[in-house]
């Protein structure tokens, strides 16, 4: 019975996106001087189920495409080729074709099979363009591994250049690395090993621990011509569970010289070490120093009471090198302990290796003391600063590892109508309780305790059930941030431009929907501060900045909205510009006008004053765009600039567009919910207070300042239960950086209400964003602040 | 015109396939809707108003967590006396997609009526435009009128759709 495949194809177009997604991620974050293994790990993984999956869809055309893709990510995550930043581009030059691709067979868009063509020989192309390291060329792609200390340290290229020739004698060498049981560590076990592998080739004993036992650490070198799998059993068999490892060392001679590794320790160069510190393998001269009070912790080394010292650093007597697991021979040229070397007491924290690797330990003896005495001769400074960088960058790696993997835990996927029905439900739930509770309190006395008690109960529970059913849709803003390296990268290099993007807050939580909404928005003021805001290399040169801008990206959260701002280092908003443009366009502006009035007039339809239109930005739509959908979302956008020395545009956001907290205040026999976060404060005002401005405009003086006053009853037609508007209550509100003075009947409480669309059945109403259920089953209509504030504004108009 | 095309086309193959109708009343008026569009039948509870909304749409009241508009035809069409006691009946329909309330009299039956049987309406000038009146059919000696409420419900005139009072 054949099974339907196309019930499945949803899902693999979702995962594969997915994949996609985090595949760009990280080549974004990818640095190509020192990639870290982890990261080209993971992408090679997500080419590889994309490959999977596609294959096992019949979507072949993918599985192809993946095919090639992930050959060359193979042998680069492999080290036989060293990353290049053309590499990089292929990748993601790739990684669009793939998603043409996907939308192809999802029915949106067509592929252009040439562009596919063209991807896949220029993948084949870097494939091959560098040949094996252990077979054509044996010294020159060590030269070229980009390697961060071969980029800075010249020392490396005495090594390279005295390496020995790599004959191919069609032997393998094997780097083993185990830790044996313990059981097997007293007995025979180490020893019929090492029988064993004697056996099969030419067996090094690189590192072995200290003491009579063979508990500890080990580290072989095999040459052998059979294949790995022939002794793996048995090294996983003697080791403590899951903490052995072997390597096939391609870059390495296998001539019986013990020269491997990147950083060549073979015994003829130690004079010209300068690239010391880390050496990624040790031969025996340099095995087990027994020196001073220097230690190396390897965690997690799973016998660490036996853990041999191997690192001796340097001379100094107290430094301490923190080496968790590195991820592979990558890393192992960390210059960090060249840091440790000078300062003594300096520390070098390496990010541990992320679970997928498990337990196998891949610590590389570092330092040897006895053939590289020279070591004590000063480093020269710049190699320090890569070190702090390299430390630095390890913590990131760690962090975004640790979050990648946290995120990845344990999930299902459930339609977002699922969730949203929840919410209804929720919210229904919240509706009837809260009539319930009203109920019994008419009852007052009368109610049994019995009711009142499990009532209050029904209360907490409703209330935690509703919190936990709307923290379901929250989603990391990272998800939208995640997508702007690359915007970034490939407009700033249309531009001609040099921008690094500086991202924080990314684990801020956001309601799914906003998440969604935002995007747009968002990146279109990424662009914006990408075109206009940050200049041209030389212009920023000229003014005394750095020829690199900076776009910084945060979210955060403050109060009951979430803030994001875009801000950068570019030229700033000029002032004077924007009005004149503002003149010439016909719009009501004045040289009196505050700085933040006339920036907002940016957000004005049609507004744009570049000289030029570029297909980036400067037909000025967009920035209304920007506004309207962010006010849409109930948010607001301010923008603060100066000449100069840059922009930052800060967007408000509500947490959820689901929930508001808001004051419900009467209006004769009507109730309205006022959003709280526009409410500055209330007061009662005395009849005398209001003025009116040629009879049609009334203001309030409040504390100094003469805010317009909007009768509420007035404005919605409702007969008020007062005879005069000034019986009422007054609550000054701030929309948009304008204050007016609402007044209303009475001010009834505060609740949190779950929003509801009016929308959805009628149709918008001016000055009513939504609509809400109260306690007692009836409507409450949310007003529309800004727009309430936008009728003062014409009626202040009117009247001046 | 509207009529005329639609009874045209329900004289085919379709003759003596009835459909039921839902009847209510507005004043003397008896009116058929399609039974399909009807989604349930309550009680009229005070709604909450909705600023500047023309006078026919009452407000907007909570059903069962929906917030739906209520229009009330008699204030629409001008029929019967206005009023609300604990006896006016709101039929709430499901339209284009949405939930609209509708106010009436009363509502008196439910009609099986084949296409023979409804008859093009003569044309007419008033508040009700014969577009929405797919026919008359009449019934032991009633007349209905036999009403595209979804059409009436949508268009422009009832002002509760964005795109069509724009």
């Amino acid at each position: 019975m054949a099974i339907d495949m196309t019930q499945f194809y949803q899902v693999f177009f979702e995962e594969s996106a997915e994949h996609l997604a985090a595949m760009e991620t990280l080549l974004l974050e990818l640095d190509i001087e020192n990639p870290d293994s982890e990261q080209l790990n993971a992408i090679f993984r997500a080419a590889h189920s994309i490959k999977g999956s596609a294959g096992t869809f019949g979507f072949n055309d993918l599985a192809a495409t993946t095919h090639i893709l992930e050959n060359l990510l193979d042998r680069i995550r492999k080290q036989e080729l060293a990353l290049r930043a053309d590499m990089v581009d292929a990748f993601l030059e790739c990684g669009d074709r793939l998603r043409e691709m996907l939308e192809g067979h999802q029915g949106r868009g067509a592929v252009d099979p040439a562009a596919v063509e063209d991807i896949c020989a220029r993948l084949r192309q870097l494939s091959s363009g560098d040949a094996p390291i252990a077979a054509v060329q044996p010294a020159v792609p060590l030269a070229i591994e980009p390697q961060p200390v071969a980029a800075t340290q010249p020392a490396l290229d005495d090594e390279v250049a005295i390496r020995p020739p790599l004959p191919d004698n069609g032997k393998r060498v094997y780097d083993i690395q185990f830790v044996p049981t313990e059981v097997s560590a007293k007995g025979e076990g180490v020893a019929n090993l090492l029988d064993e592998l004697r056996s099969m080739g030419h067996l090094e004993i690189v590192l072995h621990p200290d003491g009579n036992d063979s508990a500890g650490f080990w580290e072989l070198r095999l040459i052998t011509d059979v294949a790995q799998d022939v002794f793996s059993d048995q090294i996983d068999f003697i080791s403590d569970n899951g903490a052995w490892r072997i390597n096939e060392d391609t870059s390495v001679a296998v001539d019986g010289t013990t020269a491997f590794g990147f950083f060549d320790d073979s015994p003829g160069v130690p004079d010209n070490v300068r690239g010391y510190g880390f050496f990624k393998n040790v031969d025996e001269a340099a095995a087990p120093v027994e020196e001073d009070d220097s230690y190396g912790f390897f965690e997690p080394l799973p016998v660490p009471a036996t853990m041999p010292e191997p690192a001796a650093m340097a001379e100094e007597g107290d430094g301490y090198g923190f080496f968790e697991p590195l991820p592979v021979a990558t890393s192992a040229v960390e210059p960090a302990p060249v840091l440790m070397a000078e300062e003594g007491d300096g520390f070098g924290f390496f990010a541990p290796l992320p679970p997928v690797e498990s337990a196998v330990i891949v610590v590389e003896p570092p330092v040897a003391a006895a053939p590289i005495a020279p070591v004590a001769e000063p480093p020269p400074p710049v190699a320090i600063k890569p070190a702090l960088k390299e430390v630095s960058a390890a913590r990131t790696a760690k962090q975004t590892t640790a979050a990648a993997t946290a995120a990845g835990d344990s999930s299902i996927r459930v339609s977002i109508e699922k969730v949203d029905q929840l919410i209804n439900l929720v919210g229904e739930l919240v509706i009837t309780q809260a009539m319930l509770l009203q109920t019994a309190t008419q009852m007052q006395g009368t109610a049994p305790e019995r009711l009142t008690v499990g009532l209050a109960q029904l209360e907490r529970n409703t209330r935690d059930l509703q919190e936990s059913v709307m923290s379901i849709r929250m989603m990391q803003i990272s998800f939208v941030f995640s997508r702007f390296p690359r915007v970034v990268r490939d407009l700033s290099g249309k531009l001609g431009k040099q921008v690094e993007l500086k991202t924080s807050g990314e684990t801020t939580e956001l309601d799914k929907s906003l998440i969604e909404r935002i995007t747009d928005p968002l990146t279109h003021l990424i662009r914006n501060s990408l075109d206009h805001g940050i200049e041209l290399p030389e212009t920023r040169v000229a003014a005394g900045k750095s020829p690199v801008g900076t776009i910084t990206l945060k979210a955060y959260h403050q109060g009951g909205n979430i803030v994001i701002e875009v801000g950068d280092d570019g030229a700033g908003l000029p002032r004077q510009k924007i009005l004149d443009k503002a003149r010439e366009k016909g719009l009501p502006v004045s040289d009196q006008m505050t700085d933040q009035e006339v920036f907002h007039l940016i957000f004005e339809a049609g507004f744009s004053t570049a000289e030029q239109v570029t297909d980036v930005s400067g037909r000025g739509v967009g920035m209304d765009v920007v506004r309207r959908n962010i006010q849409a979302m109930g948010g607001r956008v301010e923008i603060d600039s100066m000449l100069g020395v840059g922009t930052r545009i800060t967007v408000r956001l509500p947490l959820t567009l689901a929930i508001l907290d808001g004051m419900s205040v009467a209006v004769g026999d009507q109730t309205y919910i006022l959003p709280l976060s526009y409410v500055i404060e209330s007061l009662q005002p005395e009849p005398g207070d209001i003025k009116t401005l040629s009879n049609q405009g009334r203001v309030i003086q409040v504390r100094g300042e003469y805010l317009p006053v909007l009768v509420l009853p007035e404005l919605f037609g409702i007969k008020s239960r007062w005879r005069h508007f000034t019986q009422g209550i007054m609550i000054v509100i701030d929309a948009d950086g304008m204050k007016a003075a609402l007044c209303v009947d009475a001010l009834i409480g505060q609740h949190q209400v779950v929003i509801k669309s009016l929308e959805a059945n009628y149709r918008r109403v001016v000055g009513v964003s939504g609509a809400t259920i109260m306690g007692d089953g009836h409507v409450a209509l949310i007003l529309d602040v800004s727009a309430i504030a936008g009728m003062a504004r014409s009626i202040m108009q009117k009247a001046g | 015109m509207e009529a005329k095309s639609h009874g045209s086309a329900a004289t085919g193959d379709e003759d003596l396939v009835s459909s039921e109708y839902l009847t209510f009343t507005l004043g003397s008026e008896e009116y058929a809707i399609d039974i399909l569009k009807v989604q349930e039948i309550r009680g009229y509870e005070q709604p909450t108003l909705i600023a500047n909304a023309p006078p026919f749409i009452k407000g907007v009241i909570n059903l069962r967590g929906i917030i739906v508009p209520i229009v009330d035809l008699r204030i629409k069409f001008q029929l019967g006396t206005i009023e609300y006691t604990p006896f006016t009946v709101v039929i709430i329909l499901n339209v284009a997609g949405r939930v609209i309330g509708v106010v009436v009299d009363s509502v008196s039956d439910v009609i099986s009526l084949n296409s023979n049987q409804i008859r093009q309406a003569p044309d007419f000038s008033g508040s009700f435009d014969t577009k929405y009146i797919l026919g008359l059919a009449t019934v032991e000696a009633r007349m209905m009128i036999v009403t595209d409420i979804e059409r009436l419900m949508t268009s422009a005139d009832m002002e509760l759709i964005d795109s069509a009072s724009e």
